[in-house]
C-alpha cells in the first residue's frame, strides 16, 4: 500500500503523465479514497499551471526596453549585412 | 506535432533568409525568458541582459550553421548558458546547476505512518489576476520562483514556462535525467508552500 507520503513524491511524475500500469493503478486507488491526496495532487497541478502563467510578459516598462534593444540588435544586423 | 515541426521548419528558413519579423516574433517570445534563465547564473539584472543581447546576436550570426538537431529554442537557451557560464567564470561565480538543493518541505508534513498530519486545503480560483495580500498571485509566484536556488529556477524556466521536453532540459544544462526530475519537483514543493501559505 502506498502512503500520503509516497504519492506526495510521485506528484510530479504523476501530473506529467509519466506514470503507467501498475503504478498509476496504484496511485489511482489511493486517490479514489484520500481526500488529503486528491487536493494536494490538485495544488501540484495548480502551482504548476500558475507557474507556467506568470512567465506571461510582464509590465509595459519592460516592453519598452525589450523593444529598444531589439532595434539595436536589428541596426547592428543591418550594418553589418551592408558591409558585405 | 508535426504542424508545429513544419512551422519551425518555415520560421528557421526565414530566419536564415534575414526575415526581420520572423526575428522579431522570436526575440518577443523568449527575450524575457532568456533574461531569468540568465539571471540563475550571472550576478546581476544588467548583466543578464547583457548576455541576453550578446546571445541575439550570435544566433542571427550563426544561424546558418544551425542543422536543427535540437529546437531552435533548445539552441538559442544553449548558447545563452554558455555565454552566461563564460561570463559568470570571469566575474569568478561559480557555475554549476548539479546541486540537490536543499531537502524538500514536506518532511514534516507527514505523521510516522506516512500520513498527513494537517489535510491540505482545498484551493479554488487560483487565476493569476487574484489578488492575494496586495498582490496578484502571478507576482507572487513571480517572486517565489526568483527566490528560488538557481538549479531549480533553471529548471522551472525550461520545462514549466517554456515546456521542453525532459530530455532537452538536461541537455542545455548539463544534468542528469534523475537530478533534471529531483530538482523540478523540489521546486515545485517549495512554489506549492509559498501559495499554501497565502491562500
Ligand atoms: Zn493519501
Amino acid at each position: 500500500m502506498l502512503s500520503c507520503k509516497d504519492i506526495a513524491d510521485r506528484a510530479s511524475a504523476l501530473n506529467d503523465g509519466e506514470l503507467s500500469g501498475w503504478d498509476a493503478l496504484q496511485i489511482r486507488l489511493h486517490l479514489a479514497m484520500c481526500k488529503g491526496c486528491s487536493r494536494f495532487v490538485a495544488q501540484m497541478r495548480a502551482t504548476d499551471q500558475l507557474a507556467a502563467r506568470a512567465s506571461d510578459p510582464g509590465e509595459p516598462l519592460e516592453h519598452e526596453a525589450d523593444d529598444r534593444r531589439l532595434t539595436e540588435i536589428l541596426s547592428t544586423l543591418r550594418k553589418e549585412q551592408s558591409r558585405h | 506535432m508535426l504542424a508545429n515541426q513544419l512551422q519551425e521548419k518555415h520560421c528557421i528558413q526565414r530566419l536564415k533568409a534575414g526575415d526581420e519579423a520572423v526575428f522579431r516574433a522570436l526575440y518577443t517570445r523568449h527575450n524575457q525568458p532568456l533574461i531569468r534563465m540568465a539571471a540563475t547564473i550571472v550576478n546581476s539584472r544588467a548583466t543578464a541582459e547583457e548576455v541576453v543581447q550578446e546571445t541575439w546576436m550570435a544566433v542571427l550570426k550563426n544561424i546558418g550553421t544551425f542543422e536543427g538537431r535540437s529546437s531552435l529554442a533548445g539552441w538559442i537557451f544553449t548558447i545563452l548558458i554558455n555565454k552566461a557560464r563564460t561570463r559568470a567564470r570571469r566575474d569568478g561565480r561559480s557555475v554549476s546547476f548539479d546541486e540537490g538543493g536543499e531537502d524538500d518541505n514536506l518532511s514534516t508534513a507527514f505523521d510516522g505512518h506516512g500520513r498527513w498530519k494537517a489535510m491540505p486545503e482545498l484551493w479554488d480560483e487560483i487565476t493569476p489576476e487574484r489578488i492575494v495580500a496586495g498582490r496578484g498571485l502571478a507576482e507572487h509566484m513571480r517572486m517565489a520562483i526568483d527566490a528560488l536556488p538557481p538549479a531549480q529556477r533553471a529548471v522551472i524556466v525550461l520545462r514549466v514556462q517554456q515546456e521542453f521536453e525532459p530530455s532537452e532540459v538536461c541537455a542545455i544544462l548539463g544534468l542528469s535525467d534523475g537530478n533534471m526530475r529531483i530538482l523540478l519537483h523540489r521546486a515545485r514543493l517549495s512554489l506549492r508552500a509559498t501559495l499554501a501559505k497565502l491562500l
